[in-house]
């Protein structure tokens, strides 16, 4: 793959972005509710000074300025000021990223992780009962909304047993290292390892919600992908020539069938970015989701700005990595 | 970098399950309850309110009005910010100088300007004495204290305004350790504290460790929190799960008159709410109490008029209408409408449920009512616009003060900002003008009284209920209950084997 291309497939990413952000700029400006109303509530206020709000604010310019001035500064990394939290957009995203990313990572770890290999197997061994009872759990994972299976987990490990908590990354208690935001990361690199165990304590649960669900369908995709690819005459070939079994399925069919599974996954990162509020809130998760989500019942127009975009860069950014992959897994896609 | 936390977790932290994280430590840069709440545990104010709603000298000896526009306030000489240092007069007028100059807060003018209405300088006399000057009387003044918070001139000057967005140096029972933004705030016992106010006993330091507020938005997390044993005290308790904890054996309810009136704001701009027979037949028509039994728990006070039972000027004596559809259907008749009338009920999704159930039984008496569903942002603006176009609004109006002034003024004086009724009568408007300005309490509980009379009489709403709060509280936690100012302020919480 030449760099040229790269750069190329990058280029074409700024007018999506742009488009991102024109496309959010109108939906939070074309909404009824106004943000200054909203801050004064029911409490008594002057004329004027609900326009100074307004002019703190910066909702006293027309639209077209304000959109253009989001645009000139969030070039330069300034997403401007949320009206609620009172301080720059980019310090409350800053703080909250760090929570989604590491829970996606880790339900998408968990996603992958029984995807994969149950997906082979089922596929390897078509109808039968392993691959019946694979087929209705994932259907059931995809069935279950993840607000009840999270309450359900809650209440069985946390409530009943006693053996999970309930909400939160870490025990107040315990130190948490800073670095990158990621705790277990973070209190890894400083050899914490009871701030480590604890965390993942913490993350298990929103976790295998999230990834569960994100399995199921995984696993139907890669296990169709497999059994299409061990169909092929390649395969047949493959097989002929005498390769052994493990060679032949991880080789030469796991890594033309895993093309469609790649794509998938990094669509479902984007999901999982974006979508996760309702985990979010169940688990007491302190991530972006869920500050976006009051963004937008407040009209806290830069914090979902800015929050949208922020999620929507990863999720180009993943796809372009998938893209990427796909050149490493099979060299015959070009991009 | 490490963050610090002093002591391993123990029996003797307090933790509180609660709805939504502060939105900044700054007390003087948010309009939000909650952030209050969390925040009066570390910063005191002049002034505080008991659960029982009374004001009281907190930061001061002593609170007293000189003449109708000045007060004057003698500050307690053994008062200590967390940072060590004494706090002083100058502290206090930089507070309010902060809350109410213009840009005054790091070149910012403070969002909370506007609730200490027209206090216009804060003058100091001596290194303990200060004085509130404000332009015109305004009784409501004293009430209006105990949701301010006083900061140190010096510690802001040192560190700057943007600074108390995420730290804190204040006067109050706890001092903050860590905030984890968006999951937990930290704070643990100060151990100069001068104790709070000798007036509501016991004074003295705070009696548990730590106090940590863990954020728990979703209802059933929250309630599973509590019963996990994760949290102590859990804030707004879904009243269908209130049977679940009562049974658990390890935590008891308790409720609290909350501060916002419920009420359905009836068109009377426009047919057939102009008609005042329609709108007493729509009050007759509504069963109150099995509303109240079967959607609210049991959780809510029936109101015949405006005022909540907790508010200056309540007194009993306002006949409430009763539920009668036959007499509903009589009037209606007398109205000319004995063959109906089809209206809509606006209402946001929270109130869905209550809305179905009033157009239920406003339909059996011929206010043939459809509910709307919006969300709050599209639907206030649309209320309070001075063309009223719509028919009925199930909504409500809080007074955090628990003063008439908070909320009889704005929602049923000519035109005020939110009168959704379009409610516009002369007597109503000269009373609450004169209860405004008048310094006899006595008097001027009187003047409202006579005004939610005369509007009970006119029936601009259809009369609902002030809902109560609920929390659920430890069977090990004493010390705390809840007040109808929906603080949780922990200073007297403490622990039972």
């Amino acid at each position: 793959m030449r760099f040229g291309v790269v750069l190329e497939r990058l280029a074409q990413l700024i007018p999506v972005l742009f488009g991102v952000c024109l496309v959010v700029f109108l939906m939070v400006t074309l909404t009824p509710g106004d943000p200054v109303e909203i801050m004064l509530g029911n409490e008594r206020s002057t004329p004027e000074q609900a326009e100074e709000l307004r002019r703190q604010m910066g909702l006293h310019l027309p639209p077209h300025e304000r959109f253009f001035a989001f645009i000139g500064n969030a070039v330069t990394g300034d997403f401007g000021r949320s009206f609620f939290h009172r301080r720059p957009v980019i310090e409350v995203i800053a703080e909250r990223l760090p929570a989604t990313l590491e829970l996606t990572i880790v339900a998408m770890t968990i996603a992958l992780g029984l995807a994969i290999p149950l997906g082979i197997l089922a596929a390897l061994k078509r109808g039968s009962w392993l691959d019946r009872v694979a087929t209705m759990v994932s259907l059931a994972g995809v069935s279950m909304p993840g607000f009840w299976f999270g309450i359900m987990l809650i209440m069985l490990f946390a409530v009943h047993l006693g053996w999970m908590p309930v909400s939160g990354r870490v025990d107040y208690a315990l130190e948490v290292p800073r670095l990158t935001g990621m705790i277990l990361f973070d209190s890894l690199a400083h050899g914490r390892f009871d701030t480590f165990r604890d965390a993942l304590h913490h993350i298990l649960m929103p976790a295998l919600t999230l990834g569960l669900a994100m399995s199921a369908l995984l696993m139907r995709v890669t296990r169709a992908s497999m059994i299409e690819v061990l169909q092929q005459d390649y395969i047949l070939f493959a097989e002929a020539k005498g390769i052994g079994r493990a060679r032949l399925i991880l080789r030469h069919g796991l890594r033309n069938a895993l093309i469609p599974t790649v794509t998938v996954a990094a669509l479902e990162t984007g999901y999982l970015l974006g979508g996760n509020t309702i985990v979010e809130t169940v688990f007491g998760w302190p991530g972006l989701a869920r500050v976006i989500v009051e963004g937008i019942f407040s009209r806290d127009y830069p914090l979902v700005q800015a929050g949208v975009l922020v999620i929507a860069l990863i999720y180009v950014g993943v796809n372009f990595v998938a893209d990427l992959l796909y050149t490493l897994i099979n060299p015959r896609v070009k991009l | 970098m490490l963050v610090a936390v002093s002591a391993p977790s123990s029996a003797a932290d307090l933790r509180v399950g609660f709805t939504q994280d502060a939105l900044t430590l700054d007390p003087a840069n948010h309009r939000k309850r909650e952030t209050e709440t969390i925040i009066r545990n570390i910063y005191d104010g002049v002034m505080t309110q008991a659960a029982n709603g009374e004001v009281l000298p907190e930061l001061v000896e002593s609170f007293r009005q000189i003449d109708p526009t000045t007060y004057e306030a003698v500050l307690r000489r053994n008062v200590k910010f967390h940072s060590g240092e004494p706090m002083t007069a100058e502290d206090i007028k930089f507070t309010f100088d902060r809350l109410t100059k213009d840009k005054a807060m790091g070149g910012e003018t403070s969002p909370r300007q506007s609730l200490l209405g027209p206090l216009q300088d804060t003058i100091v006399v001596d290194a303990h004495t200060v004085r509130f000057k404000l332009k015109e009387p305004w009784p409501v003044f004293p009430r209006m204290l105990p949701v301010q918070e006083v900061v140190s001139k010096a510690w802001v000057t040192r560190v700057g305004d943007a600074a108390l967005a995420g730290q804190a140096n204040g006067t109050g029972p706890f001092r903050l350790v860590e905030w984890r933004r968006g999951d937990s705030i930290i704070m643990e016992r100060f151990a100069d504290y001068y104790g709070g106010t000798p007036a509501i006993p016991p004074a003295g330091p705070a009696r548990v460790d730590r106090a940590i507020f863990k954020i728990i938005p979703e209802n059933a997390s929250r309630v599973a929190a509590l019963l996990a044993g994760e949290v102590e005290i859990i804030n707004e308790v879904p009243i269908h799960m209130i049977g679940q904890i009562e049974r658990s054996g390890r935590a008891r309810i308790a409720k609290a008159n909350g501060t916002r009136t419920f009420f359905i704001a009836l068109n009377v701009t426009k047919p057939p709410f102009n008609d005042v027979r329609v709108r007493r037949a729509a009050n007759h028509a509504v069963d109150k109490k099995l509303l109240i039994d079967k959607l609210l728990g049991g959780a809510a006070t029936s109101v015949a008029g405006v005022l909540s039972p907790e508010s200056f000027g309540f007194k009993p004596g306002i006949r409430e209408y009763r539920h009668d559809p036959e007499q509903a259907r009589k009037l209606m008749a007398e109205a000319g409408l004995s063959g109906g009338v089809d209206v809509t009920i606006d209402t946001e999704g929270a109130f869905k449920d209550q809305a179905e159930a009033i157009a239920a039984m406003l339909t059996r008496v011929g206010i043939r009512a459809k509910v709307q569903v919006w969300e709050g942002a599209v639907l206030t603006p649309v209320w309070r616009a001075q063309n009223k176009t719509r028919d009925m609004y199930l909504s409500s109006w809080g007074s955090g003060a628990l003063d008439p002034t908070g909320i009889f003024v704005p929602t049923l004086k000519t035109k005020d900002r939110g009168n959704s009724s379009g409610y516009s009568n002369a007597e109503v408007d000269r009373l609450l003008t004169l209860a405004d300005g008048e310094l006899d309490p006595a008097k001027r509980a009187d003047m409202y009284h006579q005004a939610e009379r005369i509007v009970a009489e006119e029936a601009p709403w259809l009369f609902l209920w002030v809902p109560q709060d609920i929390y659920a509280i430890s069977n090990r936690v004493r010390g705390w209950e809840p007040g109808s100012d929906s603080r949780i302020n922990l200073h007297r919480a403490h622990f039972v084997n």
